[in-house]
């Protein structure tokens, strides 16, 4: 089945199975190998991506369903505008996780990431509670004291964006 | 300087040094089995500094000098996330006088440079590096200005190195230059290291590395590689521990949408399609029905792994503990103890890349041992080692699932099969029911306490199943009949660290019928919670405040852990407000361990909430040794400090009819964003060199949290996970 859909920004057509998870569109079909496979069964969210503006755990979303829509993965969450030194402006979340250095194998990073983008966006003064309870990822290295801070800082850094 | 006599020429830019380091098995391997002998092997196990594991019939370490003037260092240790490629870009920093900027780390394959021996692990890297990296850095950095010197006809004493530039009067050339234009190069004798006085970057903190890519997303593990050309495989395996096909019927599966190959070769069953999607919808059509021969239950796990079962052996004798315990029982105070089966769940999947070709192999895995991927795939593939190319991208996690059995040989043998290059990974069921594990394990403390409150004699008894010597040494008999018990690993930790006059310690060695294997910390994690649970009891029972009542079991002037691991609780006292009123409605806990020559201390507040227990606050203090990079150090000991509470309060794996139970993450709970505390983190330099720092942070954890509810309720939680009913 031809699915049309735009992603990162770019308009894209792809063919296949209607039920094939988007995962595995954006990763083996489309390389864009940002976003990961955990378990499969939506339950880490290793696989976080937005659709429309709404966070999925795209292992468990067929296909078909993105026709129309717009996808954005960890590759399209920075604007590519270029500042001078070449670099792209990050997105505030990418910004403050490297200021708070909170990868550590990196593995569920994206997903993480994109996740609390949506949570700044929804809601623009987090409290640590709001962070716990409103993301439920797993990370195996305990990242999570960093990402409660990093989330926090993220929030600051686009409250002062013009 | 003197220069050795012998010239190497040396292939393009690449330079090769002297980097030989003791194996790390033969230090085990050369005591005989007579018990003060094997007594002797298990305190030198536990206090050894642990050698690199690099081995000494490949004695090269690569660095090489890039076009843009940076330097490639390929690391023969696995980044999985510790940090140590960070740690070792600092070391070779310092001595090779460039910013770290400069510094390049990728992981070395087995082609193309020297490759850990044995696996990465046991918080050894940066600690059994730090010397040898630092000596090739300064090597080299000497090699380059002899070079120099001799290209400008100048005396190598006017040379300064700076930046990744030599000059001399008006003379400069970048580390890059010279090494193009040198054909011959001078070996010198290694030079005098740095001074602790002069570094740069030893001791400070400085950020990681490979922060910007796992930022980014530009980070790339062994599931985001590919060959050109590649297929992707699924494998059929068996739900059940020893389980073999019965019945299997792949016709459907045959018939599926763009299935290119199933492969059934005795007990291999995969599907090969052009897409993963593809070959895992499949093998869901295949129609399997097993035999299953191993009929384990929990209860019969529980049974086996108990003190008095299996092979005893004595690894601490100091005075006469048994007899006093044994002629004083009606006074000795006695508890047992239980720490669960556990797994990984290390977040990125085994996987791996194979390309099989007539004579030769690629693999790309991510592994923490490339050497061991290599030896096995050869076996599998009747080819020689030297014809296999073990390739390691960035691993995502390990925590020691990694230095083991992974699906690289299923992977060369799908390969194989197809003629073409294959990727394999493991769904997250097959990471749970096809997995290694850490064993269960059992403890009986026993003490009697003297008219003055002091603990006059002290025994442990650990029973434990072996977890590292047939599973990583490939089942290495004669090793294990020569030390009669892994106490390399499961008896680790086992060892009573304070200034008791009287205490002995025995590991009970089993087989059980699971398969068993590391877990970070190892044997650590299970002894201190049993020890340091013990502790905090006996002090209650004495009456004693659980902190002055170690300090003052740590007396001996002369001991130089008991002497750091005194400061190192005096520190956690202080800043944990230890001596201030706490809240009622607050329990507090304490507990610490010797980690090779590590100290670590964590002191923790809980409270209950809705009848569960609530970790708050978590003070830790480590002393490392030398520190090498304070930031990475922190992120190791938060790290620890999550695996800790996820260990103490949420994770349990059983068994049931030959079957892990567990095979999603909703039955198998982790520690989420809501466990965490409230963290403060404290590092001690009580020496002048590193010891690990990945898995002592660990241990005092679970029973610090132990202590803690002892602490509020009165009652003492003796098995992991701690549940309040």
């Amino acid at each position: 089945m031809k699915i049309d859909f735009k992603i990162n920004g770019k308009p894209t057509s792809i063919d296949v199975d209607p039920n094939m998870p988007l995962l595995w569109v954006v990763r083996d079909e489309l390389k864009l190998t940002a976003t990961k496979f955990g378990c499969g069964q939506a339950m880490c969210g290793a696989c976080t991506l937005h659709v429309d503006g709404e966070a999925l755990r795209s292992c468990s979303i067929p296909a078909e369903f993105v026709a129309g829509k717009e996808i954005t993965t960890l590759e399209g969450l920075s604007k590519s505008k270029e500042t001078t030194d070449g670099d792209l402006q990050l997105h505030p979340i990418q910004q403050a996780w490297m200021e708070e250095q909170v990868p550590q194998c990196g593995y569920c990073q994206s997903g993480f990431m994109m996740a609390a983008a949506k949570l700044i966006k929804d809601n623009p003064n987090p409290s640590d509670d709001d962070i716990k309870n409103g993301i439920t990822n797993i990370c195996r290295c305990g990242t999570h004291p960093r990402i409660i801070k990093a989330i926090k800082r993220a929030a600051e850094l686009q409250n002062q964006k013009p | 300087m003197s220069t050795d006599t012998n010239k190497k020429a040396f292939s393009r830019r690449k330079f090769l040094q002297r980097g030989a380091i003791v194996l790390g098995g033969s230090v085990v391997a050369s005591y005989l089995g007579c018990s003060p002998m094997r007594r002797f092997t298990a305190q030198k196990a536990e206090n050894m500094d642990l050698p690199a594991s690099i081995s000494s019939f490949q004695p090269d370490f690569w660095f090489e000098v890039l076009a843009d003037n940076t330097i490639l260092l390929k690391s023969p240790k696995i980044e999985m996330g510790q940090g140590i490629w960070t740690g070792f870009a600092m070391l070779a920093a310092e001595e090779l006088e460039v910013p770290i900027e400069q510094i390049k780390v990728e992981h070395a394959s087995t082609s193309s440079g020297l490759i850990d021996n044995i696996n990465t692990g046991g918080s050894t890297s940066t600690a059994s590096l730090y010397e040898p990296i630092r000596e090739v850095a300064a090597t080299m950095r000497e090699m380059l200005k002899v070079a120099a010197s001799k290209q400008w006809g100048v005396a190598i004493g006017t040379i300064k190195a700076e930046n990744g530039v030599l000059s001399s009067g008006n003379k400069k050339i970048t580390y890059a230059e010279i090494a193009s234009s040198t054909k011959e190069w001078d070996i010198p004798k290694t030079p005098a290291l740095k001074p602790k006085s002069a570094f740069k970057y030893v001791g400070k903190s400085v950020k990681r590395i490979d922060l910007k890519p796992k930022v980014m997303g530009t980070a790339k593990y062994t599931m985001d590689s590919e060959l050109p050309d590649m297929l992707y495989a699924v494998l059929l395996q068996s739900p059940y521990i020893d389980g073999t096909i019965k019945t299997i019927d792949t016709s459907e599966a045959a018939k599926s949408s763009g299935v290119i190959k199933i492969i059934h070769e005795g007990e291999l069953v995969a599907v090969v399609a052009k897409t993963f999607y593809a070959a895992d919808s499949a093998v869901k059509k295949i129609n399997v029905s097993w035999n299953t021969p191993n009929k384990t239950q929990q209860a019969d796990l529980i049974k086996l792994v108990t003190v008095g079962n299996g092979k005893e052996v004595n690894v601490q004798k100091e005075g006469k503990a048994r007899s006093i315990i044994e002629d004083n029982q009606a006074e000795v105070f006695k508890q047992e103890y239980r720490t669960p089966m556990a797994t990984h769940a290390q977040m990125e999947v085994n996987a791996a890349i194979a390309h099989v070709e007539a004579d030769k192999a690629t693999i790309i895995v991510g592994t923490q041992g490339p050497s061991q991927v290599r030896d096995m795939v050869a076996k599998a593939l009747k080819l020689k080692k030297d014809n296999i190319d073990v390739h390691t991208p960035l691993v995502g996690g390990g925590f020691g699932r990694k230095a083991t059995k992974g699906n690289f040989v299923e992977a060369a043998l799908i390969s194989k099969a197809v003629g073409k290059p294959v990727k394999l990974f493991n769904s997250r069921q097959q990471e749970f029911q096809n997995g290694v594990y850490r064993p269960n394990t059992h403890h009986v403390l026993q003490a009697k306490i003297d008219k003055n409150g002091q603990i006059e004699a002290i025994t442990h008894d650990q029973a434990t199943p072996d977890m590292i010597l047939k599973t990583l040494l490939n089942g290495n008999d004669i090793v294990l009949k020569l030390l009669g018990s892994d106490f390399i690993s499961a008896g680790h930790g086992a060892s009573i660290m304070y200034n008791v006059p009287n205490k002995a310690t025995s590991v009970w060695n089993t087989d059980v019928p699971v398969p068993i294997s590391i877990w970070r910390a190892v044997g650590m994690f299970p002894n201190t919670f049993a020890i340091e649970s013990f502790i905090n009891e006996l002090a209650k029972k004495v009456g004693k405040d659980p902190i002055t009542f170690r300090t003052d079991m740590l007396h001996d002037k002369e001991d130089k852990i008991a002497q750091r691991s005194k400061k190192v609780l005096e520190t956690l006292a202080e800043k944990s407000a230890w001596k201030n009123q706490k809240t009622e409605s607050v329990g507090r806990g304490i507990a610490i361990a010797n980690d090779r020559k590590t100290i670590a201390a964590a002191a923790i507040e809980i409270e209950i909430l809705e009848d569960k227990i609530k970790v708050k606050k978590v003070t830790h203090v480590m002393d490392v040794g030398q520190s090498i990079n304070p930031e990475g150090i922190k992120q190791q000991v938060e790290s620890a400090i999550m695996m800790g509470i996820s260990a103490a309060l949420h994770e349990e794996l059983t068994v049931k009819d030959g079957q892990i139970e567990q095979g999603f993450f909703s039955q198998y709970p982790l520690a989420m964003l809501t466990d965490v505390p409230e963290i403060q983190v404290f590092i001690l330099e009580g020496d002048d060199i590193p010891y690990g720092v990945g898995e002592p942070p660990l241990s005092p954890i679970a029973p610090a949290i132990a202590g803690a509810i002892l602490d509020l309720t009165g009652k003492a939680l003796r098995s992991l996970p701690l549940r309040l009913s």
